[in-house]
C-alpha cells in the first residue's frame, strides 16, 4: 500500500497541539548564562570609541567586542560585506556593536546600559522611496549591492511592433515572517574548544559551515543541532547564522553555556524581513492582445548589507515575466542599500514582489486593448513547448495555462465579471473579482542542484525497544511545513515498507549528511527524491540479504513490508532484525542527480532557470463598503499544479496558510521605517490576519508530476504566496474603478487614491 | 518578563479593605482587574512594572449587573463576556452589549473588565462611546466615601480621568435606553478580531414622525478622549431627519472631530469615516422608523 498520496496526519501534530513540544527556550540548560546584544542607536555613523562605565562591576559579566572574534569579523553569506559585530562604519540602527553575557538576563541588560559609544553620525538614506527618487534624478550617489539582467530578443523592435505601450510603477513594502516562535539559540562550549549550537533554524549546515572562518574553528569543532522549530518562513534561513555567531562568541569567551532568545519585540525590530520592491513595467502589445515587448525595472531595498540579496534578486527577475509568451524581454534587476535592517529570505524570495507587478500589468494591458482579463491571459499563456524569458523550453510535465482554464471554469469567472460594480456611484457596496496566473520555479536556480550535490541517508538500526527502525538522515528540517511527515511517506514507498518503520529525528550536523538548506520549495521535491533513492538502495540491500538468508538464494522482492520469493514470505521486521543481528546498523546514502538536460548560464541568465515549475491561478472576490472603504475578501478560488501531491491534507494546509500570509501582505501588514526604526514593531501595531479575517478558500490540485524525480513532487511551499496581491488589486479595480499600485492596500490608501481621482 | 510572583501582591476580600490599602502611601498599589491592559504594558516596557499590586478580583462589591428603576447598575469588575451575554444589557443598553462584543476576542473578553477599560483611559477604549451616550455616571470610592461623576466629565483628556490615587471605580449607573428610542454602535478596527479601533461611534436616538426628538452621539479615537457631539445633538434635536439634515450632520461631525495620523490610520480617513458613521446611524434609524410607520 502506497503512503504517497494519502493524508497521513502530521507526525508531530499531537505533541504540538497539546503543548508538549519543548522548543529551545523550554529546554533545560543548567547553569546557562543569558546573552544580550548591544546595538547602535543611530542608522548611519562612524564608531569612534567604546566606554565601559567603571561604576558597574564588570567582573560579574562577560563582554564581547569585535576584538574577541577569533577569525574574520565577517558573516559568510553570498555577498560578504557584513561584519558580525560592527567596529567601524555603522550601517543601520540596531547594528550589533557588542555582546554581554551574564548569569541572568536582567543583569546582562543592566550591564549593557553601562556601555556607551562615541559615534559620529552620518547622513542616511532609509527607505526605498528615497532610493527611487534619487535613482530618477542622479543614481550615482546610490550604493548598489548587485544587479542582474535578463535579455531576450530585441526590446526596441518589440516596442516598434506594438499598437499600445503602457507603463506603470508598483510598490511593495516590508513583510515580517511572524513565525510563532521567536528566534533563539543556545551555545554550549566543550572542554576541547569545540562549540555546540542548538536552536530554532531552517538550515543547520549554514550555521555549521558559514561560522567556521569567523570563529576560526575546524569543521569537527562546530556542531549544530536543530531544536523543534515553531515556524520560520525564511526568517530562520540566514538569520540564525548571525545569531549563532553572537551566542557562540559569548560561550567561547565566558566558557559557559549561553542562551540568546529574542522576545517578540526584539524579534520584529531586529530580524530580517521581505525586501521592499519597486518595479516599473513598460509593455507593448498588439490590438489582438499579443504581447510584443516587456521591459521591467525590478529594484529591491536590500537594507544595510548585501547578505543574500543577490539570490533573492535572481529569483525576482526570473519571475518578473513568467507564464506568458513574448519574444522581446528586457529585465533590469538591482538591489540598493538603505540604512535599515538588512532584508532577507521570506517565503517566495523575490517572486511575490515580481508577480505583484506583472499580474497587475496584465490587467492594465487587457483593459487597454478592450479584452477581459482572462481572454487577454489565455491569448498569451504558455503551453508546453513554448519558451520562457530565459529561453527555457517548457516540458510536458508543466501544467502551464491549464490551471488558468480550470480556475476560470471552477469559479465561473465570466459570470462574476459581469457583476462587478466598477466604481458605480449608486452602489452601497462595491463588488469586484480579480485574477492572477503565475508560476514558481522549484528548487535552486538553474543548475544549482547539480553544483550543490544534496546528500541524504537512511540508517537501519534498532530503536529503544529493540525493534528495527529506518532513520532518515538529512539536514532538511521540520519547521511546521510537514517535512517530518512527508519525507517518511516518500521513504516508505521507496523502500516498499510500512510507514511505521520510518522515523525522522531532528538533524544534527554530527550525524547527518548535507541535504542542503530547507528553502526554495526544494525539500519534498529534491530531498524527497534523494531519500527515495536511498530507500531503493536499502531495499536492494535487504532483498539481497533476505534472498541468501531466508530464500535459499532465490531472488527476493520486498513489497508492502513483506519479502517474498516464489510462495515463501518473510516479513520486513524479521529480515531487518536478522540483518541487524548479523551486521549491526547500516547506512545507505544517496545523492541527488539533476536532470543532465538542464543547461544554465549563470552570467547571462540564459537557459533552464529551474528544473521544473509549479503553477497556480487564483481568483479573488471582494466587497468594499462605500461608507468605510473596508475591503472584505469574500472568497478565493484557486487551482494549483505542484506535481505529485504527497500528502493532500498537508498540501492543502500549505496552500491555506500561505494564502493567509499573502492576504496579510496584500491587505494588512504595513511596516514603515521612521528615524531608522520600524514603526510597527509589536503584534499590537504589526497587523497580521486572524482566523476571522480568513476568507473561504476553494482550492484544488491538478497533478502534473515531475517525471524526472520520483515520486514526482514539485515545489509547494512558496507558490501560495505569489499571486494573491495582484488578484486583490485587480478585483479592487473591478469593484471601485481605481488601480491600486502599492501594497498593502488599506482603507486609508484607497481613500487617498479615490480622493485624488475625484480631484483630478 | 514581568511576573506577578516577583511583585508584592495584595488580595483584599472586601471593598473596604481594598480602599484601606489604597488610602495609605505605604500600602497602596496599582489596582489590577483583568490585567489585560496592565500585563501587556508591563511586558512591553511601556509602563514600568510596579512594586505593589492590589488585586480587585475578589471584591464582591464590584460584581453584578442589576436593573434599578430606569438605571442599569454595572459593577466595575464586570467582564466584557458578562456584558455581552447579559439579557439586561442586551435589551436596555444594546450599544454597550455591541461594544463589549467587539473587544479583542473571547479570551480578552473573559478577563477584561468595564472598570479596567474606563480606568485605562485609552482614546481607543471601545466601551467609552457606548457609556457616554447613556448620560450616566460612574461611582468611585475612597476611604472617606463615594463620589458620583457624570461619565462625560469623567473622561478628562488624553489618558486622563477624574480619579484620585486613593480611589477605585466601583460601579456604573447607566440610564436605560427609553422605550421608542434606539441605540447603535459601530467600530472600525485594524482587522476583524483582536483589533484596536481606528475609530468607533455610538448613538442613542428617538425619532417620531420623521422628527428627531432626542439624540446622543459619541465618537472615539478621533480626539484625545471620547467626545460627545453635543453641539450637533442640539442642532439635530427637533429637526426632520431628511437627506438635507443628514448631509449637514455629516459636515458638522467632520468639523467636530480632531483626529491624528498614527500607526493605525490617518487623520484624513478618520475624519471622513466619522461623518460616514453618523450618516450610517441616521440612515438606519430613519429607515427603521419609516418602516414602522408604514
Ligand atoms: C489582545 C488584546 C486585545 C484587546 N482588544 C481591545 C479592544 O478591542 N477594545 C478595547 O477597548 N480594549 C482592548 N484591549 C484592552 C483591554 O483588554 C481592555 O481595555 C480591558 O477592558 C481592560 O480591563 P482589565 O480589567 O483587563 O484592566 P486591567 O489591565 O486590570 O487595568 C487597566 C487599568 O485600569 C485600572 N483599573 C482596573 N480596574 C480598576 C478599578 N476598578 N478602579 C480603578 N482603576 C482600575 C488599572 O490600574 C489599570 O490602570 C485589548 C487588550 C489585549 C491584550
Amino acid at each position: 500500500m502506497a503512503a504517497v498520496g494519502t493524508s497521513v496526519p502530521r507526525r508531530d501534530g499531537r505533541e504540538k497541539v497539546t503543548g508538549r513540544t519543548a522548543y529551545i527556550d523550554d529546554m533545560s540548560f543548567p547553569g546557562a548564562w543569558h546573552g544580550v546584544v548591544v546595538r547602535s542607536p543611530v542608522a548611519h555613523g562612524r564608531l569612534k570609541g567604546r566606554h565601559l562605565d567603571p561604576a558597574f562591576d564588570w567582573s560579574q559579566v562577560v563582554v564581547v567586542t569585535p576584538e574577541d572574534i577569533p577569525g574574520e569579523n565577517l558573516v559568510h553569506e553570498i555577498i560578504k560585506d557584513m561584519p558580525l559585530l560592527c567596529d567601524d562604519e555603522i550601517q543601520y540602527l540596531g547594528e550589533p556593536l557588542a555582546l554581554v553575557a551574564a548569569p541572568t538576563k536582567d543583569l546582562a541588560r543592566e550591564a549593557a546600559g553601562y556601555i556607551t559609544f562615541d559615534i559620529e553620525e552620518l547622513p542616511s538614506i532609509q527607505t526605498l522611496k528615497e532610493v527611487i527618487a534619487q535613482y530618477k534624478t542622479d543614481e550615482g550617489k546610490l550604493h548598489k549591492f548587485c544587479a542582474q539582467t535578463i535579455v531576450k530578443g530585441d526590446i526596441e523592435k518589440g516596442f516598434e511592433e506594438a499598437d499600445y505601450i503602457i507603463e506603470q510603477e508598483y510598490w511593495a513594502g516590508h513583510h515580517e515572517q511572524a513565525y510563532l516562535e521567536p528566534q533563539g539559540l543556545v551555545a554550549v562550549p566543550g572542554e576541547d574548544g569545540s562549540v555546540l549550537i542548538e536552536g530554532s533554524m531552517q538550515c543547520p549546515y549554514f550555521v555549521a559551515l558559514e561560522l567556521l572562518p569567523t570563529l576560526n574553528l575546524p569543521p569537527e569543532k562546530l556542531r549544530v543541532r536543530q531544536a523543534p522549530t515553531g515556524g520560520a518562513f525564511g526568517g530562520k534561513e540566514e538569520f540564525p547564522t548571525w545569531l549563532g555567531g553572537y551566542v557562540a562568541l559569548m560561550a567561547m569567551k565566558s566558557k559557559r553555556t549561553v542562551k540568546l532568545i529574542y522576545d517578540r519585540h526584539e524579534d520584529i525590530r531586529y530580524t530580517t524581513k521581505r525586501h521592499p520592491s519597486w518595479s516599473r513595467y513598460k509593455t507593448g502589445f498588439k490590438k489582438d492582445g499579443a504581447i510584443t515587448a516587456v521591459k521591467v525595472e525590478f529594484f529591491l531595498d536590500g537594507g544595510a548589507y548585501g547578505t543574500l540579496s543577490s539570490i533573492v534578486l535572481a529569483r525576482g527577475v526570473l519571475h518578473a515575466f513568467i507564464g506568458y509568451r513574448c519574444d522581446n524581454v528586457f529585465i533590469d534587476g538591482r538591489v540598493y542599500r538603505t540604512h535599515s535592517f538588512p532584508c532577507g529570505a521570506f517565503r517566495g524570495f523575490g517572486a511575490p514582489q515580481a508577480i505583484w507587478g506583472l499580474e497587475s500589468q496584465m490587467d492594465l494591458m487587457a483593459r487597454a486593448c478592450d479584452m477581459t482579463p482572462h481572454a487577454f491571459r489565455l491569448r498569451n499563456a504558455v503551453v508546453p513547448g513554448d519558451t520562457t524569458a530565459t529561453g527555457q523550453t517548457l516540458a510536458e510535465c508543466e501544467a502551464c495555462g491549464t490551471v488558468l482554464e480550470r480556475t476560470l471554469e471552477k469559479c465561473d469567472f465570466e459570470a462574476k465579471l459581469a457583476r462587478c460594480t466598477r466604481g458605480a456611484q449608486d452602489a452601497d457596496t462595491w463588488y469586484g473579482v480579480g485574477l492572477a496566473f503565475f508560476a514558481h520555479g522549484s528548487a535552486f536556480t538553474g543548475d544549482g542542484e547539480a553544483r550543490f550535490k544534496a546528500k541524504a541517508a537512511l540508517d537501519l538500526a534498532l530503536d529503544d525497544a529493540e525493534r528495527p527502525v529506518v532513520l532518515i538522515r538529512c539536514s532538511s528540517v521540520e519547521m511546521g511545513q510537514g517535512a517530518h511527515t512527508v519525507l517518511p511517506q516518500i521513504v516508505a514507498d521507496g523502500l516498499c515498507a510500512d510507514l511505521r518503520f520510518v522515523q525522522n529525528p531532528l538533524p544534527d550536523t554530527a550525524l547527518v549528511p548535507n541535504s542542503g538548506p530547507t528553502v526554495a520549495s526544494r525539500t519534498t521535491m529534491i530531498v524527497g527524491n534523494t531519500l527515495y533513492g536511498a530507500g531503493r538502495k536499502l531495499k536492494a540491500k535487504l532483498e539481497a540479504y533476505a534472498s541468501a538468508r531466508f530464500f535459499e538464494s532465490q531472488a527476493a522482492i520486498l513489497k508492502d513490508s513483506v519479502f517474498s520469493a516464489g510462495h515463501d514470505r518473510v516479513d520486513f521486521e524479521e529480515v531487518a532484525l536478522a540483518y541487524l543481528k548479523e551486521h549491526g546498523p547500516v547506512r545507505v546514502e544517496h545523492q541527488y542527480e539533476l536532470d543532465p538536460k538542464i543547461a544554465w548560464n549563470q552570467e547571462t541568465f540564459e537557459g533552464d532557470a529551474y528544473p521544473s515549475y509549479s503553477w497556480g491561478c487564483n481568483v479573488v472576490e471582494l466587497e468594499i463598503d462605500r461608507a468605510t472603504l473596508q475591503i472584505e475578501v469574500k472568497k478565493v478560488t484557486g487551482v494549483f499544479d505542484v506535481g505529485r501531491v504527497i500528502n493532500p491534507m498537508l498540501a492543502m494546509g500549505q496552500l491555506e496558510g500561505g494564502f493567509l500570509q499573502a492576504f496579510g501582505y496584500a491587505l494588512l501588514e504595513r511596516i514603515g521605517v521612521r528615524n531608522g526604526a520600524y514603526d510597527a514593531d509589536r503584534f499590537q501595531t504589526y497587523i497580521i490576519p486572524t482566523m476571522l479575517d480568513a476568507p473561504p478558500f476553494d482550492f484544488e490540485f491538478m497533478e502534473y508530476p515531475y517525471t524526472f524525480s520520483p515520486p514526482g513532487a514539485k515545489g509547494i511551499g512558496e507558490l501560495p504566496i505569489d499571486g494573491l496581491s495582484p488578484a486583490v488589486a485587480n478585483a479592487i479595480e473591478m469593484a471601485a474603478g481605481i488601480r491600486m499600485t502599492e501594497i498593502p492596500v488599506t482603507p486609508e490608501s484607497l481613500f487617498e487614491a479615490l480622493r485624488k481621482q475625484v480631484k483630478s | 518578563m514581568t511576573r506577578l510572583d516577583t511583585m508584592d501582591c495584595e488580595f483584599p476580600e472586601t471593598l473596604a479593605d481594598a480602599l484601606e490599602l489604597m488610602a495609605d502611601d505605604t500600602t497602596r498599589g496599582v489596582p489590577l482587574s483583568g490585567g489585560t491592559d496592565l500585563m501587556v504594558q508591563w511586558a512591553g516596557g511601556v509602563v514600568a512594572a510596579p512594586q505593589r499590586v492590589i488585586s480587585l478580583a475578589g471584591l464582591p462589591e464590584l460584581k453584578g449587573i442589576t436593573l434599578k428603576d430606569q438605571c442599569v447598575v454595572v459593577g466595575a469588575g464586570t467582564t466584557h463576556a458578562e456584558l455581552r451575554a447579559s439579557e439586561v444589557i442586551q435589551a436596555r443598553l444594546p450599544a454597550l452589549a455591541a461594544a463589549a462584543a467587539t473587544v479583542g476576542a473571547q479570551q480578552i473578553q473573559a478577563r477584561g473588565t468595564i472598570g479596567g477599560n474606563v480606568a485605562n483611559a485609552s482614546p481607543a477604549g471601545d466601551l467609552a462611546p457606548a457609556l457616554v451616550i447613556t448620560g450616566g455616571a460612574v461611582v468611585v470610592a475612597g476611604v472617606h466615601g463615594e463620589r458620583r461623576v457624570n461619565l462625560t466629565d469623567f473622561f478628562k483628556g488624553y489618558r486622563s480621568i477624574d480619579l484620585r490615587a486613593d480611589e477605585l471605580i466601583v460601579r456604573f449607573e447607566l440610564p436605560v435606553n427609553p422605550d421608542g428610542s434606539r441605540e447603535m454602535f459601530r467600530k472600525i478596527g485594524t482587522r476583524s478580531a483582536q483589533a484596536i479601533s481606528k475609530i468607533m461611534a455610538a448613538c442613542r436616538i428617538r425619532i417620531e414622525d420623521r422628527t428627531i426628538r432626542s439624540v446622543a452621539l459619541a465618537v472615539g479615537s478621533v480626539a484625545p478622549t471620547v467626545i460627545r457631539l453635543t453641539e450637533l445633538e442640539a442642532w439635530l434635536t427637533g429637526r426632520v431627519c431628511d437627506e438635507d439634515t443628514i448631509a449637514e450632520a455629516v459636515r458638522r461631525t467632520v468639523s467636530a472631530v480632531s483626529p491624528i495620523d498614527d500607526i493605525r490610520s490617518t487623520a484624513a480617513y478618520r475624519e471622513w469615516v466619522s461623518g460616514s458613521m453618523i450618516r450610517g446611524f441616521l440612515d438606519a434609524f430613519f429607515n427603521a422608523e419609516a418602516r414602522e410607520r408604514r
